[in-house]
């Protein structure tokens, strides 16, 4: 026979110990759970995702019953916006994630950060999923290239903005290379003037008894980096033809 | 209670007008991306059903029309090394860069490099045999831009046009790093007048400082 009554006290020593056991487990998870939500997240807001599912869900105008039908088109555009956006994010993800290990390691980061890492890193993996579902759903078949489109759509654009930034580098090297040259032009024309003042300056000190046929050799020289200047305007050139006229 | 993120979204204020099927609202943040919104579904009404193809496939027809644009100029800078012939290469080639720049954006990155790089290059030139050396900079950084290895041409215009506008040191910086990026070992013609620059330019800033020495 069995005694049951001396039976019930181990058996509500397992049960309140189990019990306690579940209730501490349950509390540090939820705990957790709410400190690592509480977390500042990696990224910002995804607005290209927002805009997408806003598009979606459109509300109604005022009046009217029936929320507007969004276009394939827009909704497409809109989802391709979104994969690039995930592309960004997904390379600057991959990109931190070698650094960081390694400064974890070192212990020159926290591990909050670590963590909000790795939720970053859990939420892309799914937002990837989500993306390529819905592209499968406005037309079967895109989810397999649509990440290959909004990768080449994201390289490109960081090329056009760096074509953009050289090209306006050069306008403004271009504002700077005409002061610059004329600048030069009137350094040109003042040694023209001094080249005309000062004949006789050099042949004087030549001197000596062939005065005439020394300042047909000066007027030469003088006229010589006026018509080269004017050809090719360089400031490598003045320098040389400037040396030319001194002496 | 936490809600995960990825089954929430902040719901924006957007209005669609049905006609043009433009997106707009009130916030001005959103003022851009909507835009950019706009364009690319303008842009992606030229596919079928609407939806981007995959990268590999392109568009020849563009792709024979840059071709076009570039021997074109090339011929016009072959006739004659005059001004006019100069202009109108530049004015080719830009009609060709136009062109490679507004593909449509998700065609592949790679192509859209290749054809920009030789086109800059090209139009450097052109800008160099009229002598507006700042323009014919850009285009050869441009160019660099676009193709980094095996385009020692477009370093050499560089560098030769920051010589001709005075800048001796800013061009050696220049070259150097082009001769870093091209390769010692790796020898031609290009990389040959690369070093004749970089001579060119050794000797003239030794002048200036036994000059400025003296």
């Amino acid at each position: 026979m069995v005694d049951w009554v001396s039976l019930t006290i181990p058996f509500a020593y397992l049960g309140i110990l189990i019990g306690s056991l579940a209730t501490f487990s349950s509390l540090y998870r939820k705990r957790k759970a709410a400190k690592s939500s509480t977390l500042e997240p990696w990224f910002g807001p995804n607005v290209q995702r927002d805009i997408y599912l806003s598009l979606l869900h459109l509300e109604p105008e005022p009046g009217k019953e029936k929320s507007p039908a969004v276009p394939d088109g827009v909704l497409k555009a809109a989802l391709l916006h979104r994969a690039v956006e995930d592309i960004r994010r997904i390379l600057e993800v991959k990109n931190a994630k070698q650094a960081l290990s390694n400064l974890l390691q070192r212990g020159s980061v926290g591990d909050d950060l670590w963590q909000r890492f790795l939720r970053a890193e859990k939420e892309i993996e799914a937002e990837l999923r989500d993306v390529v579902e819905e592209a499968n759903a406005l037309q079967s078949g895109w989810g397999q290239t649509i990440f290959q489109s909004a990768n080449e759509m994201h390289h490109n654009a960081i090329l056009r903005e760096k074509l953009i930034a050289v090209q306006a580098q050069g306008k403004s090297d271009k504002e700077w290379w005409q002061q610059e040259k004329a600048s030069i032009q009137s350094k040109f024309m003042k040694e023209l003037e001094e080249g005309e003042k000062d004949p006789t300056k050099p042949a004087s000190t030549l001197g000596g008894d062939k005065v005439g046929s020394d300042e047909d050799t000066v007027l030469v020289e003088s006229g010589g980096p006026i018509a080269s200047g004017a050809l090719s305007i360089s400031k490598g050139g003045t320098s040389k033809k400037r040396k030319g006229g001194k002496k | 209670m936490t809600t995960d993120p990825l089954d929430t979204f902040t719901s924006l204020p957007l209005t669609l007008d049905p006609t043009s099927k433009s997106l707009s609202s009130p916030l001005p943040d959103l003022t851009t991306p909507l835009t950019n919104l706009t364009q690319l579904q303008r842009a992606l009404l030229s596919t079928p059903s609407q939806t981007p193809p995959p990268p590999s496939s392109t568009n020849p027809k563009r792709s024979a029309q840059i071709a076009k644009m570039r021997d074109q100029g090339n011929a016009s800078l072959r006739k004659s090394s005059s001004l006019a012939s100069a202009q109108e290469a530049v004015t080719l080639y830009t009609y060709g860069l136009e062109m490679a720049l507004t593909r449509p954006p998700w065609e592949p990155v790679q192509l859209v490099r290749e054809e920009c790089a030789l086109l800059y290059s090209n139009r450097a030139q052109a800008y160099m045999g009229a002598q507006m050396w700042p323009e014919a900079a850009a285009d050869a950084e441009c160019s660099v831009e676009c193709k980094r290895t095996g385009n020692g041409k477009a370093w050499w215009r560089r560098g030769k046009c920051l010589c001709e506008m005075g800048r001796w040191r800013e061009a050696g910086e220049w070259v150097e790093s082009g001769l870093e990026v091209e390769g010692e070992k790796e020898g031609g013609k290009e990389r040959e007048e690369l070093v004749g620059l970089r001579k060119e330019i050794v000797r003239f800033l030794d002048e200036e400082r036994r000059r400025g020495g003296r």
